[in-house]
Protein backbone atom coordinates (compact mmCIF):
# COMPACT_ATOMS: atom_id res chain seq x y z
CA UNK A 1 0.00 0.00 0.00
CA UNK A 2 2.56 2.47 1.39
CA UNK A 3 5.18 1.88 -1.76
CA UNK A 4 2.45 2.00 -4.19
CA UNK A 5 1.21 5.02 -2.78
CA UNK A 6 4.61 6.55 -3.06
CA UNK A 7 5.02 5.69 -6.98
CA UNK A 8 1.84 6.89 -7.24
CA UNK A 9 2.28 10.27 -5.51
CA UNK A 10 6.49 10.43 -7.54
CA UNK A 11 4.13 9.82 -11.00
CA UNK A 12 1.76 12.89 -9.61
CA UNK A 13 4.89 14.90 -9.98
CA UNK A 14 6.43 14.14 -13.10
CA UNK A 15 3.14 14.72 -14.75
CA UNK A 16 2.73 17.95 -12.90
CA UNK A 17 6.17 19.63 -13.07
CA UNK A 18 4.31 22.90 -12.56
CA UNK A 19 4.28 21.10 -8.58
CA UNK A 20 7.80 21.83 -7.91
CA UNK A 21 8.63 24.94 -10.52
CA UNK A 22 5.91 27.12 -9.41
CA UNK A 23 7.40 27.48 -6.05
CA UNK A 24 10.87 27.66 -7.59
CA UNK A 25 10.00 30.61 -9.33
CA UNK A 26 8.60 32.35 -6.30
CA UNK A 27 12.12 31.18 -4.29
CA UNK A 28 13.66 33.09 -7.22
CA UNK A 29 11.43 36.17 -7.62
CA UNK A 30 12.55 36.72 -4.04
CA UNK A 31 15.75 36.48 -3.70
CA UNK A 32 16.29 38.70 -7.11
CA UNK A 33 14.21 41.24 -5.21
CA UNK A 34 16.24 41.03 -2.62
CA UNK A 35 19.54 41.45 -4.80
CA UNK A 36 17.97 44.31 -6.57
CA UNK A 37 16.71 45.82 -2.84
CA UNK A 38 20.33 45.53 -2.06
CA UNK A 39 21.74 47.04 -4.99
CA UNK A 40 19.59 50.39 -4.28
CA UNK A 41 20.23 50.82 -0.77
CA UNK A 42 23.69 50.78 -1.29
CA UNK A 43 23.02 54.16 -2.75
CA UNK A 44 21.69 55.56 0.47
CA UNK A 45 24.64 54.75 2.60
CA UNK A 46 24.18 56.71 5.51
CA UNK A 47 20.79 55.50 6.32
CA UNK A 48 22.66 51.61 5.81
CA UNK A 49 25.15 52.89 8.25
CA UNK A 50 22.57 54.29 11.11
CA UNK A 51 20.12 51.24 10.02
CA UNK A 52 23.21 48.54 11.05
CA UNK A 53 24.57 50.56 14.28
CA UNK A 54 21.27 51.09 15.62
CA UNK A 55 20.29 47.31 14.82
CA UNK A 56 23.62 45.99 16.45
CA UNK A 57 24.01 48.51 19.56
CA UNK A 58 20.24 49.47 21.02
CA UNK A 59 18.43 46.68 19.53
CA UNK A 60 18.36 42.93 22.13
CA UNK A 61 18.94 39.64 21.17
CA UNK A 62 14.70 39.59 21.43
CA UNK A 63 14.26 42.07 19.45
CA UNK A 64 16.54 40.99 16.38
CA UNK A 65 14.65 37.51 16.59
CA UNK A 66 11.45 39.38 16.18
CA UNK A 67 11.97 41.26 13.82
CA UNK A 68 13.90 38.36 12.04
CA UNK A 69 10.70 36.13 12.78
CA UNK A 70 8.86 38.91 10.69
CA UNK A 71 11.44 38.78 7.93
CA UNK A 72 11.05 34.83 7.60
CA UNK A 73 7.05 34.94 7.95
CA UNK A 74 6.85 37.89 5.26
CA UNK A 75 8.93 35.77 3.23
CA UNK A 76 6.78 32.76 3.76
CA UNK A 77 3.60 34.35 2.91
CA UNK A 78 3.70 34.03 -0.94
CA UNK A 79 4.59 30.43 -1.24
CA UNK A 80 1.18 29.79 0.64
CA UNK A 81 -0.79 32.09 -1.43
CA UNK A 82 1.13 30.02 -4.46
CA UNK A 83 0.69 26.79 -3.08
CA UNK A 84 -2.82 27.58 -2.70
CA UNK A 85 -3.67 28.36 -6.17
CA UNK A 86 -1.40 25.34 -7.22
CA UNK A 87 -3.73 23.55 -5.21
CA UNK A 88 -6.75 24.27 -7.13
CA UNK A 89 -5.29 23.95 -10.17
CA UNK A 90 -3.76 20.30 -9.46
CA UNK A 91 -6.75 19.02 -8.50
CA UNK A 92 -8.83 20.05 -10.82
CA UNK A 93 -6.94 18.64 -13.59
CA UNK A 94 -5.33 15.34 -12.05
CA UNK A 95 -9.01 13.54 -12.81
CA UNK A 96 -9.34 15.08 -15.56
CA UNK A 97 -6.69 15.24 -18.20
CA UNK A 98 -6.54 11.45 -17.82
CA UNK A 99 -9.38 11.64 -19.52
CA UNK A 100 -9.10 14.19 -21.67
CA UNK A 101 -5.85 12.51 -23.44
CA UNK A 102 -7.40 9.25 -23.14
CA UNK A 103 -4.92 7.88 -20.43
CA UNK A 104 -7.00 6.68 -17.97
CA UNK A 105 -7.98 3.40 -19.96
CA UNK A 106 -4.06 2.28 -19.58
CA UNK A 107 -3.60 3.47 -16.03
CA UNK A 108 -6.85 1.19 -15.23
CA UNK A 109 -4.76 -1.20 -17.43
CA UNK A 110 -2.61 -2.00 -14.23
CA UNK A 111 -3.33 -3.63 -10.94
CA UNK A 112 -3.98 -0.34 -9.08
CA UNK A 113 -7.72 0.11 -7.71
CA UNK A 114 -9.47 3.31 -8.45
CA UNK A 115 -9.16 4.08 -4.80
CA UNK A 116 -5.64 3.99 -4.51
CA UNK A 117 -5.55 6.51 -7.54
CA UNK A 118 -7.87 8.55 -6.19
CA UNK A 119 -6.02 8.66 -2.50
CA UNK A 120 -2.68 9.18 -4.04
CA UNK A 121 -4.22 12.73 -5.73
CA UNK A 122 -4.78 13.45 -2.76
CA UNK A 123 -1.96 12.70 -0.79
CA UNK A 124 -0.21 14.81 -3.51
CA UNK A 125 -2.54 17.79 -2.75
CA UNK A 126 -2.35 17.22 0.60
CA UNK A 127 1.27 16.32 1.40
CA UNK A 128 2.98 16.80 -1.47
CA UNK A 129 2.70 20.30 -2.56
CA UNK A 130 3.37 21.63 1.06
CA UNK A 131 6.15 19.67 1.38
CA UNK A 132 7.74 20.72 -1.45
CA UNK A 133 6.76 24.00 -0.76
CA UNK A 134 8.45 24.08 2.25
CA UNK A 135 11.58 23.04 0.89
CA UNK A 136 12.22 25.84 -1.43
CA UNK A 137 11.44 27.92 1.18
CA UNK A 138 13.95 26.34 3.63
CA UNK A 139 16.76 26.81 0.81
CA UNK A 140 15.18 30.43 0.07
CA UNK A 141 15.34 31.71 3.58
CA UNK A 142 19.23 30.57 3.38
CA UNK A 143 20.20 32.42 0.46
CA UNK A 144 18.12 35.14 1.87
CA UNK A 145 20.15 34.90 5.21
CA UNK A 146 23.09 34.31 3.18
CA UNK A 147 22.62 37.55 0.70
CA UNK A 148 21.59 39.44 3.84
CA UNK A 149 24.79 38.39 6.07
CA UNK A 150 27.05 39.51 2.84
CA UNK A 151 25.50 42.74 2.21
CA UNK A 152 26.16 43.47 5.99
CA UNK A 153 29.66 42.41 5.81
CA UNK A 154 30.11 44.37 3.14
CA UNK A 155 28.40 47.32 4.78
CA UNK A 156 31.24 46.69 7.69
CA UNK A 157 28.39 45.49 9.99
CA UNK A 158 28.68 41.90 11.77
CA UNK A 159 26.46 38.95 9.84
CA UNK A 160 27.20 36.95 12.56
CA UNK A 161 25.58 38.94 15.19
CA UNK A 162 22.66 40.85 12.98
CA UNK A 163 21.84 37.42 11.28
CA UNK A 164 23.23 34.18 12.22
CA UNK A 165 22.93 34.50 15.70
CA UNK A 166 19.80 36.22 15.99
CA UNK A 167 17.77 34.13 13.30
CA UNK A 168 15.03 31.97 14.94
CA UNK A 169 15.33 29.46 12.24
CA UNK A 170 13.95 26.50 14.40
CA UNK A 171 11.06 28.04 15.57
CA UNK A 172 10.20 29.77 12.35
CA UNK A 173 10.85 26.24 10.29
CA UNK A 174 8.99 23.95 12.92
CA UNK A 175 6.26 26.47 12.84
CA UNK A 176 5.75 27.16 9.10
CA UNK A 177 6.07 22.88 8.38
CA UNK A 178 3.36 22.46 11.27
CA UNK A 179 1.39 25.29 9.51
CA UNK A 180 1.49 24.28 5.91
CA UNK A 181 0.79 20.48 6.73
CA UNK A 182 -2.31 21.58 8.55
CA UNK A 183 -3.47 24.27 6.48
CA UNK A 184 -4.46 21.37 3.49
CA UNK A 185 -6.62 19.05 6.61
CA UNK A 186 -8.46 22.58 7.65
CA UNK A 187 -9.09 22.85 3.75
CA UNK A 188 -9.67 19.33 2.88
CA UNK A 189 -13.49 19.63 2.21
CA UNK A 190 -12.75 22.08 -0.73
CA UNK A 191 -10.08 19.73 -2.35
CA UNK A 192 -12.08 16.54 -2.14
CA UNK A 193 -14.68 18.82 -4.06
CA UNK A 194 -12.35 20.25 -6.48
CA UNK A 195 -11.29 16.54 -6.84
CA UNK A 196 -14.77 15.00 -7.65
CA UNK A 197 -15.72 17.93 -10.02
CA UNK A 198 -12.01 16.43 -11.88
CA UNK A 199 -13.51 13.43 -12.09
CA UNK A 200 -17.06 13.94 -12.77
CA UNK A 201 -17.00 17.24 -15.25
CA UNK A 202 -16.97 16.75 -18.97
CA UNK A 203 -15.61 20.58 -19.92
CA UNK A 204 -14.39 23.58 -17.79
CA UNK A 205 -13.53 22.02 -14.63
CA UNK A 206 -12.76 25.88 -13.19
CA UNK A 207 -16.47 26.94 -13.71
CA UNK A 208 -17.85 23.82 -12.76
CA UNK A 209 -16.30 24.01 -8.97
CA UNK A 210 -17.04 27.63 -8.19
CA UNK A 211 -20.10 27.96 -9.89
CA UNK A 212 -21.35 25.55 -7.16
CA UNK A 213 -19.80 27.46 -4.82
CA UNK A 214 -21.66 30.48 -5.51
CA UNK A 215 -25.10 29.15 -6.70
CA UNK A 216 -25.98 26.80 -4.38
CA UNK A 217 -25.89 29.12 -1.07
CA UNK A 218 -27.90 31.53 -3.20
CA UNK A 219 -30.36 28.49 -4.20
CA UNK A 220 -31.03 28.18 -0.38
CA UNK A 221 -31.35 31.49 0.65
CA UNK A 222 -33.66 31.90 -2.09
CA UNK A 223 -35.73 28.67 -1.20
CA UNK A 224 -35.00 28.31 2.35
CA UNK A 225 -33.93 31.87 3.62
CA UNK A 226 -31.31 30.56 5.39
CA UNK A 227 -27.04 30.85 5.10
CA UNK A 228 -26.17 27.06 6.48
CA UNK A 229 -23.94 26.01 3.19
CA UNK A 230 -22.75 29.67 2.97
CA UNK A 231 -21.70 30.27 6.04
CA UNK A 232 -19.97 26.72 6.22
CA UNK A 233 -17.69 27.75 3.10
CA UNK A 234 -17.39 31.32 4.67
CA UNK A 235 -15.94 30.35 7.77
CA UNK A 236 -13.38 27.68 6.33
CA UNK A 237 -11.57 31.01 5.49
CA UNK A 238 -12.44 33.29 8.72
CA UNK A 239 -12.52 30.51 11.46
CA UNK A 240 -8.89 28.90 11.15
CA UNK A 241 -8.45 27.09 14.56
CA UNK A 242 -4.44 26.77 14.03
CA UNK A 243 -3.52 29.34 16.26
CA UNK A 244 -3.99 30.30 19.51
CA UNK A 245 -6.37 33.01 21.14
CA UNK A 246 -3.95 36.10 20.59
CA UNK A 247 -5.50 39.27 20.22
CA UNK A 248 -3.98 40.32 16.61
CA UNK A 249 -3.65 44.06 17.90
CA UNK A 250 -0.78 43.11 19.97
CA UNK A 251 1.14 42.09 16.96
CA UNK A 252 0.73 45.66 15.42
CA UNK A 253 0.57 47.68 18.63
CA UNK A 254 4.83 48.73 18.66
CA UNK A 255 4.49 49.01 22.60
CA UNK A 256 2.42 45.98 23.61
CA UNK A 257 4.87 43.97 20.98
CA UNK A 258 7.63 45.24 22.73
CA UNK A 259 6.86 44.81 26.08
CA UNK A 260 6.26 41.12 24.68
CA UNK A 261 9.57 40.65 22.65
CA UNK A 262 10.98 38.09 24.62
CA UNK A 263 7.70 36.01 24.15
CA UNK A 264 7.73 35.94 20.63
CA UNK A 265 7.51 32.72 18.66
CA UNK A 266 5.91 30.82 16.01
CA UNK A 267 5.92 27.64 17.85
CA UNK A 268 4.33 29.62 20.89
CA UNK A 269 1.27 30.68 18.58
CA UNK A 270 0.07 27.54 17.06
CA UNK A 271 -2.43 25.34 19.06
CA UNK A 272 -1.97 21.91 17.61
CA UNK A 273 -5.25 20.84 20.54
CA UNK A 274 -7.20 23.00 19.48
CA UNK A 275 -6.69 22.15 16.13
CA UNK A 276 -7.38 18.62 17.10
CA UNK A 277 -10.28 19.54 18.93
CA UNK A 278 -12.10 21.34 16.43
CA UNK A 279 -15.28 19.98 15.46
CA UNK A 280 -15.45 21.35 12.12
CA UNK A 281 -11.69 20.03 11.06
CA UNK A 282 -12.98 16.62 11.63
CA UNK A 283 -16.43 17.63 10.02
CA UNK A 284 -14.56 18.74 6.99
CA UNK A 285 -12.30 15.42 6.82
CA UNK A 286 -15.78 13.45 6.45
CA UNK A 287 -17.08 15.79 3.82
CA UNK A 288 -13.78 15.40 2.07
CA UNK A 289 -14.10 11.78 2.33
CA UNK A 290 -17.71 11.67 1.29
CA UNK A 291 -16.00 13.48 -1.70
CA UNK A 292 -13.51 11.66 -2.47
CA UNK A 293 -15.90 8.24 -2.70
CA UNK A 294 -17.85 10.44 -4.88
CA UNK A 295 -14.66 10.52 -7.43
CA UNK A 296 -13.63 7.15 -6.91
CA UNK A 297 -17.44 5.63 -7.75
CA UNK A 298 -17.11 8.18 -10.59
CA UNK A 299 -14.32 6.73 -12.14
CA UNK A 300 -14.91 3.64 -11.50
CA UNK A 301 -18.41 3.29 -13.19
CA UNK A 302 -18.70 6.02 -15.40
CA UNK A 303 -17.39 4.51 -18.93
CA UNK A 304 -17.14 7.32 -21.67
CA UNK A 305 -14.11 6.39 -23.49
CA UNK B 1 -7.81 -27.83 -20.79
CA UNK B 2 -9.21 -25.11 -18.51
CA UNK B 3 -11.16 -22.34 -19.34
CA UNK B 4 -9.66 -19.05 -18.93
CA UNK B 5 -12.49 -17.02 -19.79
CA UNK B 6 -15.94 -18.34 -19.32
CA UNK B 7 -18.86 -16.13 -20.15
CA UNK B 8 -22.66 -17.64 -19.55
CA UNK B 9 -25.59 -15.34 -21.04
CA UNK B 10 -23.78 -11.97 -20.07
CA UNK B 11 -25.06 -9.03 -21.61
CA UNK B 12 -24.83 -5.16 -21.80
CA UNK B 13 -27.13 -2.60 -22.21
CA UNK B 14 -27.14 1.49 -23.14
CA UNK B 15 -30.45 2.15 -22.60
CA UNK B 16 -32.60 0.22 -24.64
CA UNK B 17 -29.24 -0.87 -27.11
CA UNK B 18 -28.25 -3.86 -26.32
CA UNK B 19 -24.50 -3.77 -27.34
CA UNK B 20 -23.91 -7.12 -26.07
CA UNK B 21 -27.14 -9.19 -26.48
CA UNK B 22 -26.47 -12.88 -24.01
CA UNK B 23 -23.30 -13.79 -25.21
CA UNK B 24 -22.09 -17.14 -24.15
CA UNK B 25 -18.32 -18.35 -24.60
CA UNK B 26 -14.97 -19.99 -23.39
CA UNK B 27 -11.74 -19.38 -24.27
CA UNK B 28 -9.63 -22.14 -23.61
CA UNK B 29 -5.78 -21.82 -21.90
CA UNK B 30 -2.81 -20.98 -24.64
CA UNK B 31 -5.43 -20.08 -27.56
CA UNK B 32 -4.87 -17.18 -29.57
CA UNK B 33 -8.75 -16.15 -30.19
CA UNK B 34 -9.56 -13.40 -32.62
CA UNK B 35 -12.88 -11.90 -31.70
CA UNK B 36 -14.27 -10.02 -34.95
CA UNK B 37 -17.37 -7.89 -36.40
CA UNK B 38 -18.35 -4.83 -37.67
CA UNK B 39 -18.34 -1.16 -36.01
CA UNK B 40 -20.47 -1.18 -33.20
CA UNK B 41 -20.97 -4.73 -32.77
CA UNK B 42 -20.20 -4.87 -29.45
CA UNK B 43 -16.33 -5.96 -29.72
CA UNK B 44 -15.31 -3.32 -27.57
CA UNK B 45 -17.70 -3.37 -24.48
CA UNK B 46 -17.38 -7.08 -24.92
CA UNK B 47 -13.75 -6.53 -24.20
CA UNK B 48 -13.97 -4.03 -21.55
CA UNK B 49 -16.57 -6.80 -19.67
CA UNK B 50 -13.90 -9.21 -19.82
CA UNK B 51 -11.58 -6.49 -18.48
CA UNK B 52 -13.59 -5.66 -15.78
CA UNK B 53 -13.54 -1.47 -17.15
CA UNK B 54 -17.37 -2.24 -17.19
CA UNK B 55 -19.87 -4.07 -15.32
CA UNK B 56 -22.49 -6.23 -16.95
CA UNK B 57 -25.26 -8.97 -16.60
CA UNK B 58 -24.76 -12.64 -16.45
CA UNK B 59 -22.23 -15.25 -15.34
CA UNK B 60 -18.54 -13.49 -16.62
CA UNK B 61 -15.68 -15.26 -15.55
CA UNK B 62 -11.96 -14.43 -15.85
CA UNK B 63 -8.82 -16.45 -14.64
CA UNK B 64 -11.37 -17.57 -11.91
CA UNK B 65 -12.45 -14.10 -11.09
CA UNK B 66 -15.27 -11.81 -11.36
CA UNK B 67 -13.46 -8.99 -13.70
CA UNK B 68 -15.47 -6.19 -12.48
CA UNK B 69 -15.47 -6.76 -8.72
CA UNK B 70 -11.77 -7.87 -8.67
CA UNK B 71 -10.36 -5.98 -11.29
CA UNK B 72 -7.11 -5.24 -9.25
CA UNK B 73 -6.20 -9.39 -8.59
CA UNK B 74 -7.44 -9.44 -12.70
CA UNK B 75 -5.08 -6.81 -13.63
CA UNK B 76 -2.19 -8.76 -11.98
CA UNK B 77 -2.71 -11.14 -14.33
CA UNK B 78 -4.13 -9.92 -17.69
CA UNK B 79 -2.44 -6.95 -20.02
CA UNK B 80 -4.39 -5.30 -22.45
CA UNK B 81 -3.43 -2.76 -25.54
CA UNK B 82 -6.17 -1.07 -27.01
CA UNK B 83 -5.90 1.62 -29.56
CA UNK B 84 -7.70 4.23 -26.88
CA UNK B 85 -5.52 3.18 -24.03
CA UNK B 86 -3.15 5.57 -24.99
CA UNK B 87 0.02 6.18 -23.08
CA UNK B 88 0.64 9.37 -21.44
CA UNK B 89 2.43 11.47 -23.93
CA UNK B 90 3.99 13.77 -20.99
CA UNK B 91 6.33 10.75 -19.65
CA UNK B 92 9.38 9.35 -19.93
CA UNK B 93 10.43 5.77 -20.88
CA UNK B 94 12.59 5.56 -18.01
CA UNK B 95 9.78 6.83 -15.81
CA UNK B 96 7.20 4.60 -17.50
CA UNK B 97 9.49 1.54 -16.79
CA UNK B 98 9.89 2.94 -12.95
CA UNK B 99 6.23 3.23 -12.35
CA UNK B 100 5.95 0.02 -13.64
CA UNK B 101 8.60 -2.05 -11.37
CA UNK B 102 6.92 -0.12 -8.85
CA UNK B 103 3.45 -0.63 -9.26
CA UNK B 104 3.03 -4.52 -10.85
CA UNK B 105 4.01 -7.16 -9.43
CA UNK B 106 4.55 -9.40 -12.46
CA UNK B 107 6.88 -6.89 -14.33
CA UNK B 108 10.16 -7.99 -15.39
CA UNK B 109 12.22 -4.82 -16.15
CA UNK B 110 15.27 -6.67 -16.97
CA UNK B 111 12.65 -7.91 -19.73
CA UNK B 112 11.40 -4.87 -20.85
CA UNK B 113 14.86 -3.23 -20.96
CA UNK B 114 16.22 -5.97 -23.48
CA UNK B 115 13.35 -5.73 -25.48
CA UNK B 116 13.52 -1.96 -25.75
CA UNK B 117 17.41 -2.53 -26.41
CA UNK B 118 16.20 -3.80 -30.05
CA UNK B 119 13.80 -0.99 -30.83
CA UNK B 120 14.95 2.55 -31.97
CA UNK B 121 12.80 3.80 -28.28
CA UNK B 122 15.59 5.91 -26.45
CA UNK B 123 14.88 5.34 -22.77
CA UNK B 124 15.33 8.89 -22.14
CA UNK B 125 12.94 10.21 -24.72
CA UNK B 126 9.59 11.34 -23.91
CA UNK B 127 6.48 9.36 -25.30
CA UNK B 128 5.15 12.81 -27.02
CA UNK B 129 8.21 12.70 -28.96
CA UNK B 130 7.81 9.29 -30.58
CA UNK B 131 6.26 8.39 -33.88
CA UNK B 132 3.23 6.11 -33.68
CA UNK B 133 4.62 3.34 -34.37
CA UNK B 134 7.43 3.64 -31.87
CA UNK B 135 4.91 4.22 -29.21
CA UNK B 136 3.49 0.82 -30.35
CA UNK B 137 6.54 -0.85 -29.76
CA UNK B 138 7.29 0.69 -26.51
CA UNK B 139 3.84 -0.47 -25.23
CA UNK B 140 4.19 -3.99 -26.61
CA UNK B 141 7.63 -4.32 -25.11
CA UNK B 142 6.07 -3.21 -21.52
CA UNK B 143 3.06 -5.92 -21.97
CA UNK B 144 5.58 -8.60 -23.13
CA UNK B 145 7.80 -7.94 -20.14
CA UNK B 146 4.59 -8.38 -17.64
CA UNK B 147 4.24 -12.19 -17.02
CA UNK B 148 0.55 -11.96 -17.97
CA UNK B 149 -1.74 -15.48 -18.26
CA UNK B 150 -4.11 -13.30 -20.79
CA UNK B 151 -2.98 -10.53 -23.04
CA UNK B 152 -6.35 -8.86 -24.51
CA UNK B 153 -5.65 -6.61 -27.94
CA UNK B 154 -8.22 -4.48 -29.14
CA UNK B 155 -7.11 -2.33 -32.94
CA UNK B 156 -3.59 -2.85 -32.01
CA UNK B 157 -2.22 -1.53 -34.89
CA UNK B 158 -4.60 0.91 -36.20
CA UNK B 159 -2.83 3.73 -37.53
CA UNK B 160 0.35 2.11 -37.88
CA UNK B 161 2.07 1.35 -41.06
CA UNK B 162 2.24 -1.95 -43.17
CA UNK B 163 6.04 -2.81 -41.48
CA UNK B 164 5.24 -2.01 -38.00
CA UNK B 165 1.99 -3.62 -38.36
CA UNK B 166 4.27 -6.82 -39.47
CA UNK B 167 6.92 -6.31 -37.04
CA UNK B 168 4.13 -6.39 -33.85
CA UNK B 169 2.98 -9.49 -34.40
CA UNK B 170 6.46 -11.02 -35.31
CA UNK B 171 7.07 -9.88 -31.69
CA UNK B 172 3.96 -10.88 -30.28
CA UNK B 173 4.35 -14.61 -31.66
CA UNK B 174 8.39 -14.26 -31.03
CA UNK B 175 8.59 -12.58 -27.51
CA UNK B 176 5.14 -12.82 -25.79
CA UNK B 177 3.01 -15.98 -26.99
CA UNK B 178 4.80 -19.23 -25.49
CA UNK B 179 1.93 -21.53 -25.64
CA UNK B 180 1.11 -21.10 -21.87
CA UNK B 181 -0.23 -18.00 -22.60
CA UNK B 182 -3.49 -17.06 -24.27
CA UNK B 183 -4.39 -13.76 -26.24
CA UNK B 184 -7.69 -12.36 -27.14
CA UNK B 185 -7.31 -10.05 -30.14
CA UNK B 186 -10.01 -7.86 -32.14
CA UNK B 187 -8.89 -6.12 -35.22
CA UNK B 188 -10.52 -5.08 -38.79
CA UNK B 189 -7.17 -5.62 -40.17
CA UNK B 190 -8.35 -9.37 -40.42
CA UNK B 191 -6.00 -10.73 -43.19
CA UNK B 192 -2.92 -9.51 -41.08
CA UNK B 193 -3.62 -11.99 -38.05
CA UNK B 194 -5.30 -14.51 -40.14
CA UNK B 195 -2.25 -16.97 -39.88
CA UNK B 196 -1.52 -16.38 -35.37
CA UNK B 197 -5.00 -17.15 -34.91
CA UNK B 198 -6.32 -20.41 -33.65
CA UNK B 199 -9.40 -19.50 -32.70
CA UNK B 200 -12.69 -17.45 -34.40
CA UNK B 201 -15.46 -15.86 -33.07
CA UNK B 202 -17.52 -13.47 -34.85
CA UNK B 203 -19.81 -11.19 -33.35
CA UNK B 204 -22.41 -8.71 -34.66
CA UNK B 205 -25.54 -6.91 -33.34
CA UNK B 206 -24.05 -8.08 -30.15
CA UNK B 207 -24.42 -11.61 -30.70
CA UNK B 208 -21.57 -14.07 -31.54
CA UNK B 209 -22.71 -15.88 -34.71
CA UNK B 210 -19.50 -18.07 -35.28
CA UNK B 211 -17.16 -19.86 -32.86
CA UNK B 212 -14.58 -22.08 -33.30
CA UNK B 213 -11.11 -22.88 -33.78
CA UNK B 214 -9.34 -22.14 -37.49
CA UNK B 215 -8.56 -25.81 -38.20
CA UNK B 216 -12.32 -26.97 -38.19
CA UNK B 217 -13.61 -23.66 -40.84
CA UNK B 218 -12.02 -26.10 -43.73
CA UNK B 219 -14.67 -28.98 -42.32
CA UNK B 220 -17.34 -26.86 -42.20
CA UNK B 221 -16.92 -24.05 -44.94
CA UNK B 222 -16.09 -24.26 -48.15
CA UNK B 223 -16.03 -21.38 -51.51
CA UNK B 224 -17.02 -22.02 -54.52
CA UNK B 225 -16.00 -20.66 -57.62
CA UNK B 226 -18.27 -21.40 -60.81
CA UNK B 227 -19.68 -20.29 -63.88
CA UNK B 228 -22.58 -20.73 -66.08
CA UNK B 229 -24.63 -24.03 -65.43
CA UNK B 230 -22.30 -25.08 -62.61
CA UNK B 231 -23.10 -21.98 -60.82
CA UNK B 232 -26.87 -22.53 -60.92
CA UNK B 233 -26.27 -26.20 -59.92
CA UNK B 234 -24.37 -25.16 -57.17
CA UNK B 235 -26.84 -22.29 -56.01
CA UNK B 236 -28.87 -25.15 -55.38
CA UNK B 237 -27.27 -26.33 -52.82
CA UNK B 238 -28.34 -23.05 -51.19
CA UNK B 239 -25.17 -21.25 -50.54
CA UNK B 240 -25.40 -18.63 -47.31
CA UNK B 241 -23.16 -15.63 -49.91
CA UNK B 242 -22.76 -15.41 -53.05
CA UNK B 243 -20.63 -12.67 -54.71
CA UNK B 244 -19.36 -11.48 -58.30
CA UNK B 245 -15.72 -11.38 -59.38
CA UNK B 246 -14.49 -11.03 -62.68
CA UNK B 247 -17.59 -12.49 -63.94
CA UNK B 248 -17.69 -15.40 -62.43
CA UNK B 249 -19.94 -16.52 -59.49
CA UNK B 250 -17.88 -17.22 -55.62
CA UNK B 251 -19.98 -18.72 -53.25
CA UNK B 252 -20.00 -19.25 -49.65
CA UNK B 253 -21.03 -22.83 -48.32
CA UNK B 254 -21.78 -24.22 -44.57
CA UNK B 255 -21.90 -27.83 -44.00
CA UNK B 256 -21.84 -28.70 -47.41
CA UNK B 257 -19.17 -31.12 -48.41
CA UNK B 258 -16.70 -30.66 -50.63
CA UNK B 259 -17.41 -34.15 -52.56
CA UNK B 260 -21.03 -32.67 -53.27
CA UNK B 261 -19.20 -29.43 -54.79
CA UNK B 262 -16.87 -31.89 -56.57
CA UNK B 263 -16.77 -30.63 -60.47
CA UNK B 264 -18.52 -27.27 -60.51
CA UNK B 265 -15.57 -25.50 -59.98
CA UNK B 266 -12.43 -24.02 -57.95
CA UNK B 267 -12.82 -25.23 -54.10
CA UNK B 268 -11.17 -23.75 -51.74
CA UNK B 269 -11.25 -22.84 -47.74
CA UNK B 270 -12.77 -19.09 -47.38
CA UNK B 271 -10.15 -16.76 -45.99
CA UNK B 272 -11.78 -15.04 -42.51
CA UNK B 273 -12.26 -11.87 -44.06
CA UNK B 274 -14.72 -13.73 -46.47
CA UNK B 275 -16.07 -15.61 -44.59
CA UNK B 276 -17.09 -12.75 -42.23
CA UNK B 277 -18.90 -10.62 -44.97
CA UNK B 278 -20.54 -13.92 -45.94
CA UNK B 279 -21.73 -14.61 -42.68
CA UNK B 280 -22.87 -11.06 -42.45
CA UNK B 281 -24.50 -10.37 -45.39
CA UNK B 282 -26.11 -13.94 -45.19
CA UNK B 283 -27.62 -13.03 -41.73
CA UNK B 284 -28.97 -9.83 -43.58
CA UNK B 285 -30.48 -11.34 -46.12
Amino acid sequence: MIPHQLALVRREIWEHRSLYITPAVVGLIMVLTLLTAFVFASGYQEIVDIGIVGAQSLASEAHRRAALLGVLLGNTAPFLVASGILTVFYCLDCLYAERKNKSILFWRSLPITDAETVISKFLTAALAIPLIAFAVVVVTHILILLLTGIFISIEGGSSMLLVWQSAPLFDAWTGMLIIMILLPIWFSPFIGWLLFVSAWTKRSPLLMAFLPLILVPTLEYWLFRTHLIGDAIQSRFTQLPIFKNIDVRTLFDEEKFIANVDAVSLIGYIDIGAFLSSPQMWVGIVVCGLFMTGAIYVRRYRDDS
Amino acid sequence: MTSLVSARGVSKRFGDVHAVDNVSFEIQNGKIMGLIGPNGAGKTTLLKAVLGLTDCDGELNVLGLDPFKQRKQLMQNISFIADVAVLPRWIRVTQLLDFMQATHPNFSRKRADELLARTKVRPDAKVRELSKGMVTQLHLSIITAIDARLLVLDEPTLGLDIIFRKEFYGNLLNDYFDGERTILITTHQVEEVENLLTDIMFINDGRIILDRSMDSLTEAYAELIASGENADKARRLNPIHERDVFGKKVMTFEGISRDQLDGLGEVHTPSVADLFVAKIKGAAT
